[in-house]
């Protein structure tokens, strides 16, 4: 491991390239912060909107926890309460999404895999497959999806990926959940070109991923 | 029932949420009697979660980078040399726009041009926030103990935070520590 600790560096801001303005980045966050500040208040649209903006990715996260997906409905739903639950008790000091929507959900998963264990265990039913099984989340919370060589591979047949193609990824995944009606109307394409697109890149990325390394 | 199985395309729709309301409702209810399309539905899960972890470490001109990686496994950089450098040329075109160093920088900053430039193009790293100058020193050296690296802030779903130096009062939700009610 060639554990060359680096010192501690600036901060740069980069600009960016032609496609998207800075300022519509710095709307972007603004909007974001403004939801945030918003619900934080108790405001309940401003909620409602964050839901609506990040509900999808807790119940992917949950269905990639091997949560059968109505449960994972069940439970998404169950996050929000409770995140809305501490905001109103004044324990929520700041709404960072879609991270902590994302923890609490692996935090609830976890739970109910223990308590599902718990009772196969007293009703002696046979052991429940695996995929019921989620990781603790205090583990998880730090866990790599990916190997480095995963990563390398994947960055780089992305790098490879028009670069049109790369910015619609890069919007839809980013991890803001910008919609992909937004994020369309940002590189002027139809939403149904940007789907497309993000298939494409999702194959050409799984196929990197997939590739096995010869040491 | 005989709900048609799933697809690799057709579950791809489901998680980009393409599908019609009733196409989901079909495709889900599916997932709960046939094992193996539970599973098919979880891999692209899984792979959704993956290309984010891609997409967010995905070196990006217009984000603040954050001091240090650290653990660069520089070995790495000669075997994947070619990937490497496909992505370096994206990142190195941006480097005339940085400004210049921040006077509060600490150790090591004498680090040349040469090396941020080599390191900000090898792409890599699931990395932490950490809240601001006053306490980024013991956040890096906390997220240095634990391996991990330090990230522009709207990081990853991954990425645990270190509020409990910016003074947050006792019992307040954090990231890290999910609440149970
Ligand atoms: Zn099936």
């Amino acid at each position: 491991m060639s554990a060359a600790v680096q010192g501690l560096r600036m901060t740069l801001r980069m600009p960016r390239e032609a496609e998207e303005p800075v300022e519509a980045e710095v709307a972007r966050q603004g909007d974001e912060d403004t939801l945030a500040r918003r619900a934080l208040a108790g405001d309940r649209a401003a909620w409602d909107a964050l839901v609506a903006r990040h509900h999808r990715r807790v119940v992917v996260s949950l269905l990639a926890r091997g949560v059968r997906v109505d449960r994972a409905h069940e439970l998404a739903q169950e996050t929000w309460a409770r995140l809305i639950q501490q905001q109103q008790r004044g324990l929520l000091t700041e709404l960072r999404l879609p991270n902590l929507a994302l923890t609490q959900a692996a935090f609830l998963a976890a739970d109910d895999a223990r308590r599902s264990r718990r009772e196969s265990i007293s009703g002696a039913v046979e052991e429940l497959p695996e995929r019921q099984h989620p990781v603790d989340p205090s583990v998880s919370a730090e866990r790599r999806l990916l190997s480095e060589e995963q990563l390398s591979r994947a960055h780089a047949a992305l790098a490879q990926v028009s670069p049109s193609a790369r910015t619609v990824f890069l919007l839809a995944c980013d991890g803001q959940e910008l919609p992909h009606a937004e994020v369309a109307s940002r590189v002027g394409l139809s939403v149904q070109r940007v789907r497309q697109i993000l298939c494409e890149v999702r194959k050409k990325l799984r196929s990197a991923l997939e590739e096995e390394t010869h040491a | 029932m005989l709900k048609p199985h799933l697809t690799r395309d057709s579950a791809e729709q489901y998680i980009l949420g393409a599908l019609s309301p009733e196409a989901s409702a079909a495709l889900e209810a599916h997932t709960l009697e046939c094992e193996p399309c539970a599973r098919l539905l979880q891999e692209e899960a899984v792979l959704s979660e993956q290309l984010q972890e891609v997409a967010q470490s995905f070196p990006r001109e217009d984000r603040v980078i954050r001091p240090a990686r650290w653990h660069v496994r520089r070995a790495a950089a000669g075997a994947v040399g070619a990937a490497l450098a496909a992505a370096a040329s994206l990142a190195l075109v941006l480097l005339p726009g940085g400004r210049a160093p921040h006077p509060s920088g600490v150790a090591g900053r004498a680090t040349t041009t040469a090396a941020l430039e080599l390191e900000m193009g090898a792409p890599r790293a699931i990395v932490v926030a950490c809240p601001d100058l006053a306490t980024q020193d013991s956040c890096m050296q906390a997220a240095e103990e634990r391996g991990l690296l330090v990230q522009y802030p709207w990081g990853t779903g991954e990425v645990p935070r270190y509020e409990a130096r910016t003074g947050l009062p006792e019992g307040a939700l954090s990231a890290r520590h999910p609440v149970s009610l």
